[in-house]
């Protein structure tokens, strides 16, 4: 099991988040930056559920009302045409 | 600058924007897949009255009504920001930037993963993937099956397979880990189906009412159940074994299933092979908020209703002034929850223009009301817990009022 991918944009496994969080004793975010668990090219959208509940039970963060990993935008990939307002229609 | 832009053209974006229309709002409706419906599109079951829910028959219907009020809805443009302006709101998208006063995200739900040694193996589908591909594009899955998750949606879904002509092997419990902890503990199993038995629309929940509704008898229907499962249209369900991996070099070829206890633990040297070429994993549904996080809308964690959902209250506004959430975004229910919330939200955002309308003030009244009754006689019903989640929210909303007063 410890080998299953949990992120699979990036490839992360359950391993080495747990290593990370063991070696490092570091926060939700942290974490998620030290591995980059959920920041691939899916921007978290496939295992961000998984990635919060690994990440949960690693550094011990119960749930709060705010969202465990901050979302940021664009929320889809996006050229960079796009971004530069260079679209087509 | 539009009156408004709806986000997402599912039944709650739909049924919306017929209500934005009917009060002649500048509407436009978009959405990232190529054809509106949402995930209302890939739906088939039978109801309690034995009358089937056609999904594309019912998309149909919303989108035959919204193109009589000359609605405005545009496919395939994909939201990625939305940025918080004078006077309303930007959304950027796929396609450029357009500007609106007033924003509902009826962004629906998305699933969550259940990951298990041999997940990545092509083959391996979330069991809405499958839904998708069999009702929507009409494309065989593979040729024989398991399903990893026993809940409503995969019990609903996997007997579409089925209909489809699909062969499933059975369906069990994905293996526990940290991430399946709930989806793979029998008991836990066994409550969820328990409590949506007396919806019985189906072979599936009259499949749940043949366990009673008492903590013991339920726990004695966990440790004695029976060793073939117990068959729902010919196939077998099992709450106490587990897939434990699944298998193969360039594609799935098989999966390991084990005996797991009542606690789901998995029972050594109870091991077999069974062959299969596609497996479904069915971890549940989460709200998809994404858009309403980006413009710092306040969350409330409401595990009732899948997670993180945007604070709103019983009008379908959040304290975001113009922007309004409803459907799947604000809680998992069925697909005729989220139209009869988009009916409400639409009509509160034409509220916004027409502050002393008494006939729209009764109209809304009727349909905040109508949101309770389907939810009521809803025979998909996603978490026993509904209507206490719904509460947390709506005291959000007023804590939220009152800090900010
Ligand atoms: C895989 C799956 C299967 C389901 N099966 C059933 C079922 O069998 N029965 C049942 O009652 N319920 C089912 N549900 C629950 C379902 O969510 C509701 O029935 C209903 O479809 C919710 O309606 P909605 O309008 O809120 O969202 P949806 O119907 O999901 O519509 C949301 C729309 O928003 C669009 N969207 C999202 N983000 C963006 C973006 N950034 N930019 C542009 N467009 C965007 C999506 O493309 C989608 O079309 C299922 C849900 C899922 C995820």
């Amino acid at each position: 099991m410890d080998h299953t991918i949990i992120c699979r944009c990036e490839e992360v496994t359950l391993e080495d988040i747990n290593n990370t969080a063991e070696k490092y004793g570091c926060s939700a975010r942290e974490l998620k930056l030290r591995t980059r668990a959920g920041m691939g090219y899916c921007g978290g959208r496939t295992c961000r559920p998984a990635v919060d509940a690994v990440v949960q039970e690693a550094t011990g963060e119960e749930p709060g009302n705010n969202l465990p990993l901050k979302v940021q935008p664009p929320v889809r990939p996006t050229s960079l045409a796009t971004l530069g307002g260079q679209h087509q229609s | 600058m539009r009156d408004i832009v709806i986000i997402g053209a599912g039944p709650a974006g739909l049924s919306a924007a017929i209500a934005c229309r009917e009060w002649d709002l500048d509407t436009l409706v978009i959405d990232e897949f190529p054809k509106p419906g949402g995930r209302l599109v890939g739906q088939l079951h039978q109801e309690p009255d034995g009358e089937w829910w056609n999904g594309i028959k019912e998309t149909q219907k919303l989108v035959d009504k919204a193109e009589a009020f000359n609605t405005e809805i545009k496919c395939g443009v994909s939201v990625h920001h939305i940025e918080k302006v004078d006077n309303g709101f930007a959304v950027h998208t796929n396609q450029g930037v357009i500007d609106t006063e007033n924003l509902l995200v009826a962004s629906g739900a998305a699933e969550s993963p259940a990951p298990l040694p041999g997940w990545t193996l092509p083959g391996v589908m979330s069991i809405g993937a499958a839904q998708v591909m069999t009702n929507v594009h009409r494309v065989r899955v593979g040729n024989k099956g398991i399903v990893a998750g026993v809940n409503v949606l995969s019990a609903a879904i996997a007997r579409e397979l089925q209909l489809a002509g699909v062969e499933l092997h059975s369906m069990a419990l994905p293996a526990v880990n940290t991430v399946t902890k709930d989806a793979g503990n029998p008991k836990k199993v066994m409550d969820g189906l328990v409590r949506i038995a007396h919806l019985a629309p189906s072979a599936f929940l009259r499949f749940g009412s043949k366990f009673a509704k008492a903590a013991w008898i339920r726990n004695l229907a966990v440790n004695f159940y029976p060793k073939g499962g117990v068959k729902m249209w010919g196939m077998p369900i099992h709450i106490r074994k587990a897939i434990v991996s699944i298998n193969g070099t360039t594609q799935v070829e098989s999966v390991t299933v084990c005996k797991v206890t009542a606690d789901g633990e998995p029972v050594a040297g109870s091991e077999e092979t069974i062959e299969v070429d596609f497996v479904c994993i069915a971890g549940g549904l989460y709200p998809l908020a994404e858009l309403a996080a980006v413009i710092d809308c306040p969350f409330q964690y409401v595990e009732e209703l899948g997670g993180h959902v945007p604070v709103h209250n019983q009008q379908m506004e959040t304290p975001v002034e113009g922007l309004y959430v409803a459907g799947n975004i604000t809680g998992i229910e069925s697909s005729k929850v989220a139209g009869a919330q988009g009916t409400l939200a639409g009509l509160s955002i034409a509220k916004k223009n027409e502050k002393s309308n008494a006939e729209l003030d009764i109209k809304i009244a009727e349909a905040m009301k109508q949101v309770k009754t389907i939810r009521e006689t809803a025979s998909i019903q996603f978490h026993p817990g509904i209507n206490a989640g719904r509460k947390k929210v709506e005291k959000a909303y007023q804590a939220y009022e009152q800090a900010n007063a």
